[in-house]
């Protein structure tokens, strides 16, 4: 198995590190190509979001440094990203994507929105042909391992999601929140829930900024037609601003959630002095959950300015999931099963290919030795010469009998170094591929 | 008798001041549960001591360290039982609580209730004044707490430091929401109590009583205390300049009653 993933994500990196490397969506294309002309690296899927940058990759042999190739590419000191890097290989690589795709690797354990992320990489990656024989099964059993993950395990049922952590914040700073207002810049699916808990708690005025003036429109009156309504049947205001004024409807928000690709900051601290003064010292909650960040970190200095970003979120986050541990142990487990049955039938993939490679090489050394011995046997008759092809074919038959054994008891039992023996006694020289039946029952994606 | 009252309620807000600490630490609401008895007991005892105290003494005003402190525990037990009913901040009572029983101690240990004989403290006026100046004080007292707890939110808020014993605290709004209020209460408490008390002065000492050193600093103290109420409520400041100039007025209201040592107006002891 030479599956290699390697990546930063919120565990080993700071924010500062995985804003620089933070990939665009419109960039996404161009870095999975780039990444496919690395030696060595036949199949690749770039994965990028706020917590994490992974490149998943299929290697023949296993010898491209993908840290090189993410320093190279993001132009950033090798010996400043290498610290940060894991690099995972075969079966620890294919635990780690299930990990990733279920949730069980997240900021915030359980959330929904990372395995439609890892889909929207995998749509990606195939559209740019970098997907084929051996990233695609992997991933399609990604895909339908994180769905049994979720409906195995209370995980997602209990989630603490960043929308719930935003809620609970901005209930420290404000307390009842009716009568808020909030600001959501950009159109992340994430800031759009955490605007939604916000009005679910009793946000009566939500204002929607983006820079196309469209988007905020439509987002606006899909929230107006889905959450007109705040609690107590408050009717909440639901508006769309333009982006130009944004930094004075920002004045005129309690809590600003905030989630753009501007790549550098939008809110800065002389902003954020001139809010504090406009709103006379009332506090105000910069939600941002932007990689790279919207919110200049300074702007917490600022008396009665709250600024909490993606990395903040997980430590209260991780104050929340006491008592979950069972539901995480379940998935873990659910996790390692299908670690061990992706492995056995790569396994088998690969000794179904040897198998077929074994008869075909014996045939063909049949057939030519049939052919080198026609002149002697043109004597003979017809019954006679098929006799003797039925001769061949017999012993041919006999002889890879014993190889053919020893191959499925090697698949069977993972012996992985008597499977390459096996392989190179009869020299096949083609990859095992094809498609995995996604569970016990044939169940598809 | 008096004594038992006042002891009463010493154990009561004692054991109050212990209860407090699993509810504001811990949010414990079977903790929560005791306090408000505890409270009402307590208050309850000292407001009958009290009475029994004054009674015995002769007069309805309070003018003894003891009877101070004691009006002054009921007055900010009052304040602290309101404010929790109202907001359910409980870690107000964390300092409240401690202070009331450490204002009963006093007189929870005894004293002469008769030492002081003076035929103008039972005049109406004076109750007001002690009454009303005890209250601004409380007040003052709890809006202090308050900033206190602000402070403390705001640390834990801007530092991401969200669990710990302080996650109990109440929201950073409402505590600041605690700390305006008392100051608005307070200010027309401190008002009327100062006017009472000049038109006690003019009655007994004449228009030289506004040349004592106590009642310049009350003015002082007045006016500070204006000015505070101006800048906090145009400006809207909040946070550690605003618990400055909470402390600064409760600092000079301090002042203004250690000034009794200096004051020949603001003498009750019989001449």
């Amino acid at each position: 198995m030479s599956v290699i993933l390697a990546g930063v994500n919120h565990k080993t990196a700071p924010i500062e590190l995985r804003e620089r490397l933070a990939i665009a969506a419109g960039q996404m294309e161009h870095v999975t190509r780039t990444l496919l002309t690395v030696p060595d690296v036949q199949e690749a899927m770039v994965l990028s979001t706020c917590n994490r940058v992974e490149f998943l990759t299929f290697q023949p042999n296993g010898a491209a440094d993908l840290a090189a190739f993410a320093a190279e590419y993001f132009a950033i000191d090798p010996q400043e990203v290498a610290p940060h890097v894991y690099v995972y290989r075969a079966e620890d690589a294919v635990r780690h994507l299930f990990r990733v795709a279920a949730s069980l690797d997240s900021l915030v354990v359980g959330e929904p929105q990372i395995l439609g992320q890892v889909k929207e990489a995998w749509t990606i990656s195939r559209s740019a042909g970098a997907i084929n024989s051996h990233l695609d099964p992997l991933l399609q059993r990604a895909f339908m391992v994180a769905r049994k993950v979720r409906a195995q395990t209370s995980i997602g049922v209990s989630s603490v999601s960043i929308a719930s952590v935003a809620v609970d914040l901005a209930r420290k700073i404000f307390g009842d929140l009716a009568g808020k207002t909030v600001l959501l810049t950009g159109a992340g699916k994430m800031g759009e829930l955490a605007a939604k808990s916000l009005m679910h708690q009793g946000a009566t005025r939500i204002l929607f900024c983006n820079r196309t003036q469209s988007r905020a429109e439509a987002l606006a009156e899909r929230f107006r037609c889905a959450h007109g309504a705040g609690t107590g049947g408050q009717m909440a205001v639901s508006q769309a601003v333009a982006w130009d004024a944004l930094h004075r409807h920002a004045a005129e928000a309690d809590i600003v959630v905030t989630c753009t690709g501007a790549g550098e900051p939008i809110f800065t601290p002389a902003h954020a002095r001139t809010y504090a003064a406009r709103r006379k010292h009332r506090p105000i909650f910069f939600i941002d959950i932007a990689v790279p960040r919207d919110v200049d970190p300074d702007v917490n200095r600022i008396e009665g300015v709250f600024v909490y970003n993606i990395d903040d979120l997980q430590a209260v986050a991780a104050g929340n999931l006491a008592g979950r541990e069972k539901e995480a142990q379940q998935a873990e487990a659910i996790i390692a099963a299908e670690v061990d049955r992706y492995s056995r039938w790569v396994r088998g993939a690969h000794a179904k290919e040897s198998i077929v490679s074994l008869t075909q090489n014996l045939e063909d050394m049949r057939q030519h030795e049939m052919r080198r011995a026609a002149p002697r046997l043109a004597s003979l008759s017809a019954a006679q010469r098929d006799a003797v092809e039925q001769m061949t074919r017999a012993l041919v038959h006999k002889l890879q009998h014993g190889p053919i054994q020893a191959l499925k008891r090697a698949a069977r039992e993972g012996d992985l170094e008597a499977l390459a023996a096996i392989e190179q006694m009869f020299s096949h020289g083609t990859s095992p591929g094809g498609t995995m039946p996604l569970d016990d029952e044939g169940e598809n994606d | 008798m008096y004594l038992f009252w006042l002891r009463a309620a010493l154990v009561f807000s004692g054991i109050a001041s212990l209860a407090v600490l699993p509810g504001a630490f811990q949010g414990s609401d079977r903790w929560r549960r005791f306090l408000v008895p505890l409270c009402i007991a307590g208050v309850g005892c000292n407001f009958i001591g009290l009475t029994q105290m004054l009674s015995r003494a002769g007069h309805w005003v309070p003018t003894s360290i003891e009877e101070t402190t004691a009006s002054f525990a009921l007055l900010l037990a009052l304040t602290f039982l309101g404010l929790y009913l109202r907001y359910r901040a409980i870690s107000l009572g964390l300092f409240a609580l401690p202070l009331v029983f450490l204002l009963l101690l006093p007189a929870a240990v005894g004293v002469d209730p008769a030492r002081h004989a003076y035929e103008p403290l039972r005049n109406g006026w004076i109750l007001i004044h002690i009454a009303f100046v005890l209250t601004a004080y409380a007040a003052l007292v709890l809006s202090i707490v308050s900033s206190l707890l602000y402070l403390i939110q705001e640390r834990r808020l801007k530092t991401k430091q969200i669990g710990g014993v302080f996650s109990h605290l109440p929201p950073l709004e409402t505590i600041d929401q605690i700390s305006f209020r008392m100051l608005v209460i307070g200010f027309p408490c401190m008002t009327i109590g100062l006017l009472a008390g000049a038109l006690i002065a003019q009655q007994t000492v004449g228009a030289g009583y506004f040349l004592d050193p106590k009642v310049l600093l009350s003015i002082a103290m007045w006016l500070l205390y204006v000015w505070m109420l101006y800048v906090r409520g145009h400006s809207g400041l909040r946070g550690r300049r605003a618990a400055y100039l909470t402390s600064l007025v409760f600092l000079a209201a301090l002042t203004v009653w250690v000034a009794n040592q200096f004051s020949s107006v603001h003498r009750f002891a019989a001449p």
